[in-house]
């Protein structure tokens, strides 16, 4: 299996000690993130974020499905996490490694099991139809802290995304298409984020945000804390690694709280600026007379 | 399942009985398996795990594909300077209530041996062992409730039965909250040690430390909970893990009067400084 | 079994002297034992309250396994009525053909044991494990009678999870530990008492205390009547039939056999009266199974004859010459010499193979002595 080169023995040291001086590499704060930057795609529930080199590329999507029997009053949502061998040469196709059963997890624990989608609106006849909504992460550039980038990237997409419109009449399901009537957004709950520390040292005294893919390399331990604008934790996962004293380790959750309201306002910023430059041209009012029409036929 | 929580705050005793802060009985064992290098065996009130140590030995052949995610290594590979732990849990399919299978890809499991390979490297003095590797295969037999703790208890046991240098004790143990998500009830209590209903039904996290400090190695926690209470769990679940210290020290030193008395081990080869009274 | 645990760190000079001790009338073992002796044990049964059945044996070297059962009610296929009036023509349509009923009934009935072997450091499909997990069903299912007694009525059966757990690293070949505590498991496996009759849908009795065991025993004595197989692992070396061989001995096996027996209990019932006088045991060993395990001896390394060492001058010229033209003529010469360890080909002798069943199932002999240990196993 290739490996990812390691930082030589100078290099660690240098990093080392810079941060010992409060000094990062790229001339960050210790507690600064690295430019985060959106792009939506052309259809919806496309998102790409970067973060520094880190590009991380969501994809969400929706088909109808009969829902599981021990669940039939629950939709199915999924996400899958996938690390190329684009990223490094050190990922292999269907060969998960540990970082990535990680990552996938974390997404799990943060976005599916806190509950941010509701999985019983995605249900539409009890035990036999239901959507499942499946969200894609592709990692196209892996410059450190992929797990905030990929969960910023998944809460993006999933809420950039439209759904198809039903309707019950009589016990007949229709699916409109998206000329027939606009598409409908998730019903969604509430917004996590991840928040990801890096421990360095000895006694992991020094706490960075954001660490750099050179950074994670000589780091001594990683603390990844998701929140969202409420203050409720969703997760924590502090998984080994250098041990940290109780106390800082609750400083580091409350700037994790300021950096996710952060984050949660600059993506309701960029989520308005999409849905404005998607309505220029009237395209919301030209389809609505349309629907209005439908029923007609 | 619904647990009645709402008697709580009438007599502010817990569905098995317990106070807020009280652990469940621990029974632990070392030395309980004469084939291996180290092994333990550890109840925390109806988790039963048993943890066996073998290494630090040579590397194995790499297990190529499993080698990544099914060993969960921590440290890095058999040609660093470190010893490789590779951890492996075996969940057995009788441990819970309701047989469910897992198999070696479940991703929860994976996480489990990773995190725990991570946290004994960080307290384990791998790097005295260069080039090998230390195996640590688990086998849950039962399950109800704190498995992640439980398991890290009796890894550090097995540790210290296989006699491999490490700072000192790694404890863990589970801390929730009494009222649940939904309640959002700023006077909830915090509780020690969740069993498995009060895990299915209460936010909480599993928490484990270093020795009697207050430095937190792991920290899991995967439920929804106001960061408010954060602090009064954290604080009780360390609380725990020094008392679960306690315990465990006391079973470490029974073990070894033990082996003195039966003179397995000479009076005067190093454990001649270690408080026998 | 995987090459990676198999494989045994002995020399061919260390090979050699096993093979020729264990080859000696009697066989001297490195562990002193006798031919037929197994290694000591120790077992307990019923150490998880959480299941229905568990049993846990250590061997002397340390092997410890421990297995649980746990059953599940299932509805049987095939029969997938919950009105009356399907029952009703499911029922006509199986009088009618009644023996392809039965016939059919014991196909299906394979699924209703579900066993898995789990060994530390190796996959669920090692190839290994899934032939350990193999075997210890197939003597299981041989035993025809064991899914008839998870029948609960025509309509539902119970469906057992055996799960055998080996704790310790796998030392030597796991079979017979595993096996050992499979068969402790069982008989001491308890359902609950069925209270509803007949065909209708199953509820049990809540009392533990009341639930029958899987294997009968006797209302009074409470002496096991029935019993469920047990696989020995047996190998021969030279002339001789060794029991219950180490990871060392295995390593010069000229044979290894895994030989599932029952007890048959029905036969004993009726010959009792003829065999009290004259037996002190009243079993009625009978062969479930046969498999071969392939000895890693197959895999060792052939030692070479002086004769054939380019160290000793005389023979130098002749030799190089021969090996450099073919490399199977240093084995073939190698063959004829005395106390030169040679890793064994080709199969087992029919009356070698004879042998060593006839051994096994002789009355008095060794699956007699094991199935006596066993029984001193409290259970209850």
């Amino acid at each position: 299996m290739p490996r990812e080169a390691e930082p030589s023995l100078n290099e660690k040291q240098f990093v080392l000690q810079a941060l010992q001086d409060s000094i990062r590499l790229d001339g960050r704060e210790l507690e600064q993130y690295r430019p985060l930057e959106l792009t939506f795609g052309d259809q919806y529930g496309v998102a790409d974020v970067t973060l520094g080199k880190t590009r991380v590329l969501a994809k969400a999507s929706a088909e109808l499905t009969v829902p599981y029997a021990d669940r039939p009053l629950d939709g199915i949502f999924n996400i899958a996490t996938e690390l190329s061998p684009m990223t490094s040469p050190a990922f292999e196709v269907n060969r998960p490694t540990e970082t990535e059963v990680l990552i996938s997890r974390l997404l799990e624990k943060t976005v599916r099991r806190s509950g941010a989608l509701d999985t019983e609106s995605l249900c539409l006849v009890a035990g036999q139809k239901c959507w499942s909504i499946r969200v894609d992460v592709h990692v196209l550039s892996h410059d450190g802290n992929l797990i905030d980038a990929a969960c910023f990237a998944v809460v993006a997409a999933l809420r950039h995304f439209r759904k198809p419109d039903t309707s019950m009449e009589g016990g007949v399901l229709t699916v409109y298409t998206p000329a027939e009537r606009e598409p409908v957004p998730l019903s969604w709950l509430h917004s996590p984020f991840c928040v990801t520390w890096s421990f360095f040292g000895e006694d992991g005294d020094i706490a960075v945000l954001d660490a750099t893919w050179m950074e994670e390399q000589v780091s001594s331990g990683s603390c990844t804390i998701s929140l969202n604008k409420h203050g409720e934790i969703c997760q924590i996962a502090k998984l080994g690694g250098v041990p940290v004293e109780a106390v800082s380790l609750l400083q580091c959750t409350n700037v994790a709280l300021i950096k996710a309201k952060d984050m949660s306002s600059k993506l309701d910023r960029w989520l308005t600026e999409d849905a404005k430059r998607r309505d220029k041209g009237g395209l919301l009012a030209e389809l609505s007379a349309e629907n209005d029409r439908v029923p007609d036929i | 399942m619904p647990l009645d929580t709402s008697t709580y705050g009438l007599a502010l005793l817990r569905v098995d009985g317990r106070r807020w802060n009280e652990l469940r009985r621990i029974h632990a064992q070392i030395r309980t398996q004469a084939a291996a290098d180290g092994s333990s065996y550890l109840e925390m009130g109806h988790t039963k795990v048993m943890c066996v140590v073998t290494g630090p030995s040579e590397p194995g052949p790499r297990r190529g594909a499993a080698g990544g995610a099914a060993g969960g290594g921590g440290g890095a590979g058999g040609q660093s300077k470190d010893a490789e732990v590779v951890v492996n849990i075996v969940i057995a399919g009788f441990s819970s209530v309701d047989r469910k299978r897992r198999g070696r890809g479940d991703k929860r499991t994976l996480e489990m041996q990773s995190t725990l390979a991570n946290t004994l490297a960080a307290t384990l003095h791998t790097h005295l062992f260069p080039h090998s590797q230390i195996n640590i295969s688990l086998h849950v037999l039962s399950q109800d409730g704190s498995l992640l703790a439980a398991l890290i208890n009796a890894a550090t046991l097995a540790c210290v039965d296989a006699g491999i240098p490490m700072t000192d004790y790694v404890t863990a143990c589970t801390a929730g909250s009494t009222s649940t998500y939904a309640a959002n009830d700023e006077g909830a209590d915090p509780l020690l040690d969740l069993n498995h209903q009060e895990e299915q039904e209460l936010p909480g996290l599993t928490v484990a430390t270093l020795g009697d400090s207050d430095r937190v190695v792991a920290l899991v926690c995967e439920s929804r909970v106001q960061i408010s209470r954060l602090e009064g769990m954290l604080a009780v679940g360390v609380d725990g893990c020094k008392q679960v210290r306690e315990i465990l020290d006391q079973v470490i030193k029974a073990q070894g009067q033990k082996m003195i008395l039966e003179g397995t081990v000479d009076k005067g080869t190093g454990l001649n400084d270690m408080d026998l009274d | 079994m995987a090459q990676q645990q198999q494989h045994v760190l002995l020399s061919p000079a260390e090979l050699a002297y096993l093979h020729s001790s264990l080859s000696l009338t009697p066989p001297i073992r490195p562990d002193g034992r006798s031919a037929t002796q197994f290694r000591p044990l120790s077992a307990e049964t019923g150490i998880l309250p959480g299941t229905n059945g568990s049993a846990r044996v250590c061997f002397a070297d340390g092997t410890e396994a421990i297995v649980g059962v746990k059953a599940e009610i299932e509805r049987t296929k095939r029969r997938w009525d919950d009105d009356g009036v399907y029952r009703e023509n499911a029922q006509q349509h199986q009088e009618q053909e009644g023996e392809g009923k039965e016939g059919e009934g014991q196909e299906g009935s394979g699924d209703w044991v579900e066993l898995t072997v789990e060994i530390p450091g190796l996959r669920d499909d090692d190839s290994g494990t899934a032939f350990l997990g193999r075997m210890l069903g197939e003597a299981l299912l041989a035993d025809g009678g064991f899914v008839g007694r998870l029948r609960v009525n025509r309509r539902f059966h119970w469906k057992v999870f055996l799960d055998i757990l080996l704790i310790s690293p796998p030392l030597s070949y796991p079979l017979p530990l595993l096996s050992l505590t499979t068969h402790l498991a069982l008989l001491a496996t308890r359902l609950p008492k069925l209270k509803s009759e007949g065909d209708e849908d199953p509820f049990f009795d809540d009392d533990w205390a009341a639930a029958r065991y899987l294997y009968a025993r006797d209302p009074v004595t409470k002496k096991v009547v029935e019993r469920p197989p047990v696989t020995l692992l047996v190998m021969a070396v030279g002339g001789n039939i060794i029991f219950d061989p180490s990871k060392e001995e295995l390593a010069v096996a000229d044979v290894a056999l895994a030989v599932s027996i029952g007890d048959d209990a029905t036969a004993t019932k009726t010959k009792e009266d003829e065999m009290e006088v004259d037996s002190s045991s009243g079993r009625n060993l009978k062969l479930l199974s046969i498999r071969t395990v392939d000895p890693p001896s197959r895999l060792t390394p052939p030692g070479v004859a002086n004769a054939a060492n380019s160290a000793y001058g005389h023979a130098q010229v002749v030799n190089t010459a021969a090996t450099q033209k073919m490399p199977e003529a240093r084995q073939t010469e190698s063959e004829a010499v005395e106390g030169v360890w040679k890793p064994p080909r080709g199969g087992a002798k029919a009356s070698v193979m004879g042998a060593l069943v006839q051994k096994v199932l002789v009355k008095g002999g060794v699956a007699d002595e094991v199935l006596d240990a066993l029984e001193g196993v409290d259970t209850s």
